[in-house]
């Protein structure tokens, strides 16, 4: 059995939590199958100038990033932690990380990558990572099975042990079980140079709530002045990390915020929408729609009852162990 | 710079407001390709919808169902066949398309971006904002580039009906170097249905790969 290969974000100097939730998932797998498990990171070290070293392995003495979060992942459940250093300043593009990932790939040739699904890097790592081996790609899975342990999309997508070639996946969620052996090996390839010069990051600024692309809830004016549902509505973009939206009269209502007022014309186009009520907002741009209390045409999931019941039994659900 | 815009291979799941918002962004760019592939009641949509926003277009008639590195392998013969460098996607109009972008990329060793809200052509280089966990990103592109678009065009409630696409440049498979046997390797598995889930069970599960994780509290003593 190959590798299995887990991409980690840093969350400035700690591992970001959806990285470690598909490192859960990853150990899961690889304890299933019969595989080593690496925790994969690109550091940047404008310091490293090594002639003649693409690929080639050094101390891990020289990355103070590394002995930050070794413990940390060696207790999420990694067997060993790869690290590229790169003098390229990091960004969450292809363009900037990408020769360097390349380097953990070819140093690997890893049968499994996974990428947390709400990491900052994966929505432009993981897809090239599946062109570039020849992968099948799953872009929002989870691990289920309990000897034999499997991966499986919302599409009726999976990866299995008896799968033929590489997979790439997104983990959408996982709850990891903290492990207690701090001390694994480190392996670190100086990796200079390789930038993407074709694409400049020129600055950045705070995106505006219609063009949010991970979830959404979206309140319809019929239910904002029901304070349960709003209570039900907002735990529910908590759980989901989402924006809690909705049109003026949500506002005046005092279920949301004004900032997140979005009008009738503006055109969203979330991963998920989950819309509660009837909110009078253009969602057709949404890669999944679940409607709460309506019923729509091309939509992911429905629950037509009662509103206020149907949002708690589904927070009930979704928060149970 | 040769620029086409990459339609896809079926159409769009809710709205073609999405659709028009790409072909509309192409449009900016002279002499701009819209390429779709599949069958021919999409081939005649995706026709029509260029020739509207005032753009020439090319079809790959086929009823071959392929996962995204096999669009991308017909969209990148298009490429290659049309000599152009920079590719626009319409990654919103339908969830299969977003990974196509990385994967045309990759066929061409373009750069790549995803997730791009605003685009303007200046000379050699191409503006684009992109949006990345709730920032919005200002890039500068030059060279050759596959580029992926979220940007809608106006409201549209009903559209008249295409009529069969005479202007449409037709390139089968043989023609683009393409071997059907070949490109079943990268025949897509069925899927389960697309019927919407009904119970909270269900609704659940589908959420459940949404919930976001939570950063555990460090334990005492750790």
């Amino acid at each position: 059995m190959g590798a299995v290969l887990v991409h980690i974000d840093l969350d400035g100097d700690r591992p970001d939590p959806s990285s470690l939730a598909a490192l859960a998932a990853g150990r899961a797998v690889a304890s299933s199958w019969g595989a080593t498990l690496y925790a994969a990171l690109v550091v940047h070290d404008p310091s490293e100038h090594p002639p003649d070293s693409t690929g080639q392995v050094v101390s891990a003495a020289t990355v103070p990033a590394v002995d930050a979060v070794r413990a940390e992942l060696a207790r999420a459940g990694a067997d060993k932690i790869i690290v590229a250093v790169t003098d390229v300043p990091l960004a969450p593009l292809w363009a900037a990380i990408g020769a360097p990932w390349q380097g953990i790939l070819d140093h690997l040739r890893p049968r499994l990558v996974l990428f947390g699904a709400d990491a900052p890097s994966a929505i432009e790592l993981g897809p090239r990572t599946a062109a570039r081996i020849g992968a099948k790609l799953l872009m929002r899975a989870r691990a289920v099975g309990l000897d034999m342990i499997e991966l499986r999309d919302r599409d009726g997508g999976y990866v299995r042990v008896t799968d033929g070639g590489a997979s790439v996946v997104m983990i959408g969620n996982a709850r990891g079980d903290d492990r207690c052996d701090d001390d694994i090996d480190v392996i670190v390839l100086a990796l200079p140079g390789g930038g993407d010069a074709r694409i400049e990051l020129a600055g950045a600024m705070p995106a505006d709530v219609a063009q949010a692309h991970g979830a959404m809830v979206a309140l319809g004016d019929d239910v904002a002045g029901d304070p349960e549902i709003v209570r039900h509505a907002q735990r529910l973009a908590a759980l989901l990390g989402a924006p809690l939206v909705g049109g003026r009269a949500a506002a005046s209502a005092g279920a949301i915020p004004p900032h997140a007022v979005v009008e009738r014309a503006t055109p969203l186009a979330p991963e998920l929408c989950v819309a509660i009520g009837s909110p009078n907002l253009d969602l057709a741009g949404a890669t999944s729609l679940v409607r709460v209390g309506s019923n729509g045409k091309g939509v992911d999931g429905v629950l037509p009852g009662p509103v206020g019941a149907s949002v708690q039994d589904l927070l009930r659900a979704l928060e149970e162990p | 710079m040769t620029v086409a815009v990459w339609l896809g291979s079926a159409a769009p799941n809710r709205s073609i407001r999405w659709l028009d918002g790409a072909l509309a962004a192409a449009a900016k760019f002279d002499g701009a390709t819209a390429v779709a592939a599949g069958d021919p009641t999409w081939l005649d949509l995706a026709a029509d919808r260029a020739s509207r926003a005032g753009l020439a277009s090319a079809g790959v008639p086929t009823d071959l169902q392929l996962d995204y590195l096999g669009w991308a392998q017909v969209m990148a013969a298009v490429a290659r066949q049309l000599g152009a460098t920079t590719i626009l996607v319409d990654e919103a109009s339908r969830p299969d398309r977003f990974p196509e972008v990385a994967a045309i990329a990759e066929l061409l060793d373009a750069a790549q971006l995803t997730h791009v809200v605003a685009i303007a052509p200046d000379g050699a280089v191409v503006h684009a904002s992109r949006v990345a966990r709730g920032q919005l990103q200002t890039c500068r592109v030059r060279g050759s580039a596959v580029i992926g678009l979220r940007i809608a065009g106006k409201e549209i409630d009903e559209y008249p009906t295409p009529t069969p696409a005479a202007a449409m440049r037709r390139l089968d498979l043989a023609s683009l170097s393409l071997d059907p046997v070949v490109l079943g390797h990268r025949a897509l598995p069925p899927r389960t249905s697309r019927e919407a889930r009904r119970t909270v069970e269900r609704v659940a599960e589908h959420l459940a790969v949404h919930v976001v994780p939570v950063r555990a509290a460090p334990k005492k003593g750790a």
